[in-house]
């Protein structure tokens, strides 16, 4: 166990980008990614969730993981043979936070 | 906060509830529950869905049974009430 600044923070990370298989365009942009640490726990169920689950869920889980809260565009320039010139747009990080885990969200 | 304020991976913490059954009067538990903080990440991507998300949470690694009997039962009542808790040996960050 380290320690470490809590909470879901933007961190760069590098992409390539190609503008098809045979990589006959493409170029590369530092772009963000959320990264971080959000609280989670598990404790024993209340006696009403083990009745209405049947004794299954006999642990509940109270947790958040670190999430993109807001995405933005940004514009990529491609390299292509030659000295021919693309533009491409991905998406970058612009906010990030601690909610929901991304299974209980569907 | 205390010695957990910046802690980073799972721990064994105490956890204090006011168990119930019908019938029975209610008890005051004060038991292990598993808590911390897991890396997580989400990071843009190309293709669809166009974010990956990489989640863990701090759940049981191990489980111990503990059974309680709760007091003042009304009579036919099962005054016995098991819970799950943390086994004090592991706790860890969990692929969700």
């Amino acid at each position: 166990q380290e320690a470490v600044i809590p909470g879901c923070h933007l961190h760069p990370f590098n992409v390539t980008v190609r503008s098809d298989r045979q990589g006959t365009c493409q170029g590369s942009h530092v772009a963000q990614a959320c990264v971080g640490h959000c609280e989670s726990s598990a404790f024993p169920s209340r006696y009403s969730v083990l009745v209405a689950s049947g004794y299954r869920h006999n642990v509940t889980s109270i947790s958040q993981c670190c999430t993109i809260s807001g995405l933005k565009k940004v514009k990529v320039q491609l390299q292509c043979v030659g000295s021919r010139r693309e533009e491409l747009e991905i998406f970058t990080a612009r906010a990030c936070q601690c909610d929901m885990c991304r299974l209980s969200r569907y | 906060s205390g010695w957990w304020g910046n802690l980073v991976g799972c721990a064994v913490r105490e956890f204090t509830f006011l168990a119930k059954k019908p019938g029975c009067r209610g008890l005051r538990i004060t038991t292990d529950a598993c808590w911390g903080r897991c890396e997580t990440w989400e990071k843009p991507i190309l293709e669809p869905p166009y974010i990956e998300a990489h989640h863990r949470v701090c759940t049981y690694n191990e489980t111990k049974q503990v059974t309680i009997k709760m007091p003042n039962c009304a009579p036919g009542v099962d005054p016995f009430y098991t819970i799950l808790c943390c086994s004090t040996v592991t706790t860890e960050c969990e692929t969700i």
